[in-house]
């Protein structure tokens, strides 16, 4: 079981980074942002092949010491950079010129631009999945007939300060107070002052670069990358931040955890081909009894 | 304020109503948009409609491949599944991105009925069934068991039912909650429904796929191997789900559903149950789909989950999208385009380039294979549809010109509104007890009172007006006496009943109507559609009724228009000679008229009018003011809120005013006019202090 928490808890931090995205584009301007799913599958390529083109090829090449932090670092940065402007992108051509439309076009363009984000890779990267470069060495510590491996502690590592350094950048700057006042009231924002655009642009990027990191990290601790793997996160991610409270940071991260835990120990306890249903349900469950979720204060119903 | 005289008779009104200018609305557009036009009249849709029916009912004569009647045939289940989910993302506005969960759900109830895949050991309880047909008694090598027979043309409305109740089953826990989670869940349910069906291969053969479903059986004819007859039996299905979808969506039902997706709260305040009306549409939406796979399953003889995936789901979407949400036509269009682009025109097309390319030597072009690309067309076609052209291809409805120069400065009349006219409700009101009495009604948001304690009553046949400096708490009030937001503490009596905390729509039925301070209109639906909505609350058809324009159904829908044009009459010629604009292409002050206009077919005994002068000239406000008064003559009795005192004290015969939630003063106009606390709440202390002064000076 303690087994199972371990597990749980490295694709929980996934989750946890995922869900970010979604609560923090929910929480500015109220829209189910569907191109997270496949940002975060591109992300997954993306860090992929740049370890692929500094060498790294399958498990064939260990580093250790610093050169492992310092490819580590290399190849999560760019990939979040990459991500985050993908991010700004989908922000700038398609959604922007949707902004204050009512009813479903924002969200049904941002289902389009997930379907060809899928089907780019789809058409660029093949269907079958890819192997994914893994520098770590298998070092791992065995307490009973427990293990934790060295490539867990580094996922909770890079999940965990990115976490913290998310924190830092809402509470102690400027644009992070600005993202605060804008997700409260949008319009009193923009009277006080703030660059309504620049804090929702800001947002993209945030989001979509921690989801460039969930699909990095995706990649470490599956050893694998395929153009399905948005889909499935991606629901898993969405249901953690609805079961955190969406619109709440800490929320999301408790959600992704939660989920996390649920996924590998819920998989271990019935059978993992019923996981999606049992996290289906539980979407359900959360919107049906708690709408407002574990953290959050607005409930998604209707005024 | 007398009555001003009308420099038109009534006959002038006749003829704008019936006339030229009304109806024949002038539309200024090039050759395709007058073919268009023409084809939306009647003698063009009794030309095109036999024209097409002809067409495909000799299509599988002219042409006589095999693979292109299959295609054709393909292309129109999709056509009659994208019509179901029209009913959903269209006509309502819910994004439902699990639709194909439906038809998987219709595919596997017919596929597993009527397959050799549940058999379970034959007993004397299955006799009765064998008799009737549904099961066959088989003797093989694992025993005697049963073999499931029913029929399809007894699956086809069974899986439609049997869809149609997991759509109420997985509508009912989310369509409460706002249209963004409903789009998370049905992706959801989109997922694990494939999922279920591969991890229950007792019931569907899991991933390997149901196998020797029965084709349909018609006496003295045999379906065979043959697509034609699939062709037709297609056909028929699709006729007859446009039929329906175009006799719904013209219907009151269809109505209330565009309602809901042009503005919710309106929706319900203009009496329509939101809930049960999604749930509806839901329901219907799945039904569709449930028939479609019955009818696909018994076409392929077998059933997979790989058939009925996310990406069925956004191809139903981008038909929907490209076709024009809500547009019928542009929906069956688009289905049939984009599955003959899939099945017939992309593999064309890449056959001519590998031909191209082994002829020219470059390589590269053999490897091309654009029916590989098709999802990516799709997801581009859903972008670019949002972007650059929102209403479709073939849009629900369009513009019409603005009225000539002429029509729009005619001179307003308001001799129709003698007091002889007919009362706008016939119910009895007890004029001897107040018609709406509010007792120490109260409610905070957070730490804030927004109405405390106030008492308020409305005798029957007066106009009451509610002032108060902004942020004291009359909208609130009102929103509190609609039920669009629950008091904390008090009572709302209505003719002496108790109606508090009921929901919108409940209050409109019970006679309380209103409208919005800052205008709710259904922007994209007509005027005329508008003032129709608001007599749901007094309508009675139903889907029944809609579809098959019983007699009664019919006379309920006459009686309603007749109805529309008797109101918006109220208003001269202000609304009706605009009547078939969309909502939004009017002005500011005839979005305030048609307002009212919408909540008088509710047939109120209370209005409750927010600000209705605001935002009109001085001529507008008096010509207002003076069918307000009217309004009284017929029997309404108006709660009004009102900032431009003169119109107060020209109809109120009570006014109440509102400080910080409090009821300060309550009287006569022109009592209030002169009470103290008012001049405070309004002017401050200072004022109050030089108001005083002057008065002991003088």
């Amino acid at each position: 079981m303690i087994q199972q928490v371990i597990n749980g808890l490295s694709i929980g931090a996934m989750y946890a980074l995922l869900a970010l995205g979604f609560t923090m584009v929910y929480g500015i301007i109220e829209l189910i942002n569907f191109s997270h799913f496949n940002i975060f599958m591109v992300g997954t390529f993306i860090s992929m092949l740049l370890l692929q083109a500094m060498g790294f090829n399958g498990q064939s090449t260990l580093l250790y010491g610093l050169p492992l932090v310092g490819v580590l670092t290399f190849a999560l940065l760019v990939t979040m950079l990459a991500t985050g402007l993908l991010g700004v992108v989908i922000e700038r051509l398609a959604l922007r010129p949707l902004r204050g439309v009512p009813g479903t076009a924002p969200m049904i363009t941002t289902i389009g631009v997930s379907y060809i984000l899928y089907n780019i890779v789809l058409l660029t990267q093949g269907g079958t999945a890819k192997n994914f470069p893994n520098p770590m060495p298998p070092y791992h510590w065995d307490f009973g007939n427990v293990t934790l491996k060295l490539r867990e502690v580094l996922l909770w590592g890079i999940a965990l300060l990115l976490m913290v350094a998310l924190q830092l950048f809402v509470h102690r700057t400027k644009l992070g107070k600005a993202m605060q006042a804008t997700a409260q009231d949008q319009e009193a924002a923009r009277m006080v002052g703030v660059d309504v655009d620049r804090v929702i642009v800001t947002t993209f990027f945030v989001g979509s670069a921690l989801a460039g990191a969930a699909g990095f990290i995706f990649g470490l601790y599956y050893n694998y990358a395929n153009y399905q793997i948005g889909y499935t996160a991606g629901l898993r991610a969405f249901t953690a931040a609805v079961l955190g409270g969406i619109g709440s940071i800490p929320g999301a991260m408790l959600g992704g955890v939660l989920i996390g835990l649920i996924e590998s120990i819920g998989g271990q306890l019935i059978a993992v081909r019923w996981t999606d249903v049992i996290i289906f349900s539980l979407l359900v469950l959360v919107l049906v009894f708690r709408p407002s979720g574990l953290l959050g204060t607005a409930g998604p119903t209707k005024s | 304020m007398a009555d001003a005289p009308s420099p038109e008779t009534p006959g002038d009104l006749e003829l704008l109503t019936r006339g030229k200018t009304g109806l024949a609305v002038a539309r200024q557009r090039g050759p395709f948009g007058r073919a268009i036009d023409y084809l939306e009249t009647r003698t063009g849709q009794l030309i095109l409609i036999p024209l097409l029916f002809a067409f495909a009912m000799l299509f599988p004569i002219i042409d006589r491949n095999e693979g292109h009647i299959d295609a054709v045939t393909n292309a129109m289940s999709f056509a009659v599944l994208a019509l179901g989910l029209n009913v959903v993302v269209g006509f309502t506005g819910l994004l439902d991105l699990g639709y194909a969960a439906f038809f998987a759900i219709g595919a596997y109830t017919y596929g597993v009925f009527s397959s050799y895949q549940v058999h379970p050991a034959w007993s004397s309880f299955w006799e009765p069934f064998a008799a009737l047909g549904l099961v066959e008694h088989l003797t093989g090598v694992s025993g005697d068991v049963v073999h499931f027979t029913v029929s399809f043309w007894l699956m086809l409305p069974i899986s439609a039912i049997v869809a149609a109740f997991f759509g109420v089953l997985f509508g009912a826990p989310t369509l409460r909650l706002k249209g963004d989670y409903l789009a998370i869940v049905t992706l959801g349910f989109g997922e694990i429904v494939p999922i279920v069906a591969r991890n229950t291969p007792y019931l569907t053969n899991g991933a390997m796929g149901l196998n020797g479903v029965s084709t349909p059986q018609l006496p003295g004819f045999s379906f065979g191997i043959s697509t034609t007859p699939y062709y037709y039996l297609g056909l028929a299905l699709l006729i007859g789900l446009i039929f329906i979808s175009r006799r719904l969506k013209d219907s009151r039902v269809g109505r209330a559903w565009l309602a809901i997706r042009e503005d919710e709260i309106a929706a319900e305040a203009m009496g329509i149950n939101r809930t049960r009306l999604k749930l509806l549409a839901f329901a219907i939406g799945a039904g569709f789909a449930g028939a479609t796979g019955t009818f696909y399953v018994a076409k392929l003889q077998t059933a997979t989950p790989e058939m009925f995936g996310f990406n069925v789901s956004v191809m139903l979407l981008v038909i929907i999208v490209l076709g024009g949400m809500g547009s019928v036509a542009g929906v069956v269009l688009a289905a049939i385009f984009l599955q003959l682009l899939q099945s017939w025109f992309l593999q064309d097309l890449t056959v001519w380039i590998h031909a191209f390319g082994k002829m020219t030597g470059m390589a590269f072009l053999l490897k091309v294979d654009l029916l590989q690309g098709i999802d990516l067309i799709f997801g581009i076609i859903l972008v670019s549809m949002m972007l650059f052209r929102r209403q479709g291809l073939i849009p629900e409805r369009r513009d019409v010109t603005a009225l000539s120069h002429a029509e729009q400065t005619a001179v307003p009349t308001r001799g129709e509104m003698a007091a002889a006219l007919p009362a706008l409700h016939n119910r009895v009101i007890d004029t001897s007890k107040p018609l709406l009495e509010i007792k120490g009604l109260a409610k905070s948001f957070g730490g804030i009172k927004a109405v405390r304690g106030v008492d308020l009553t409305v005798e029957p046949g007066t106009v009451v007006a509610v002032i108060g400096p902004n942020g004291s708490g009359k909208t609130t009030l009102f929103n509190l006496v609609t039920g669009l937001t629950r008091p904390d503490s008090g009572k709302v009596l209505l003719a002496g009943e108790d109606v508090t905390g009921l929901s919108p729509d409940k209050l409109v039925a019970k006679g309380i109507a209103r409208t919005f301070q800052n205008l709710r209109v259904f922007p994209n639906l007509t005027l005329f559609e508008n003032a129709l909505i608001g007599g749901h609350s007094r309508t009675r058809n139903g889907v029944i009724g809609a579809v098959l324009h019983t007699p009664a159904a019919r006379r309920e829908e006459a009686a309603a228009r007749d109805k529309v044009m008797d109101t918006l009459r109220i208003f001269g010629n202000r609304l009706i000679p605009r009547r078939l604009h969309q909502a939004r292409t009017l002005s500011y002050a005839n979005r305030r008229r048609l307002e009212i206009a919408r909540a008088l077919m509710a047939e109120p005994l209370l209005l409750l009018l927010d600000e209705p002068t605001a935002g009109m000239n001085q001529t507008e406000t008096l010509e207002l003011t003076e069918q307000i008064r009217g309004l009284r003559a017929r029997g309404v009795s108006v709660l009004m809120i009102e900032h431009k005192l003169n119109v107060v004290n020209e109809i109120a015969d009570k006014v109440i005013v509102l400080d910080h939630g409090d009821k300060i003063a309550e009287g006569l106009p022109a009592e209030i006019q002169k009470n103290k606390e008012v001049l405070r709440a309004y002017l401050g202390r200072a004022a109050t202090a030089a108001h005083e002064a002057a008065a002991a000076a003088s």
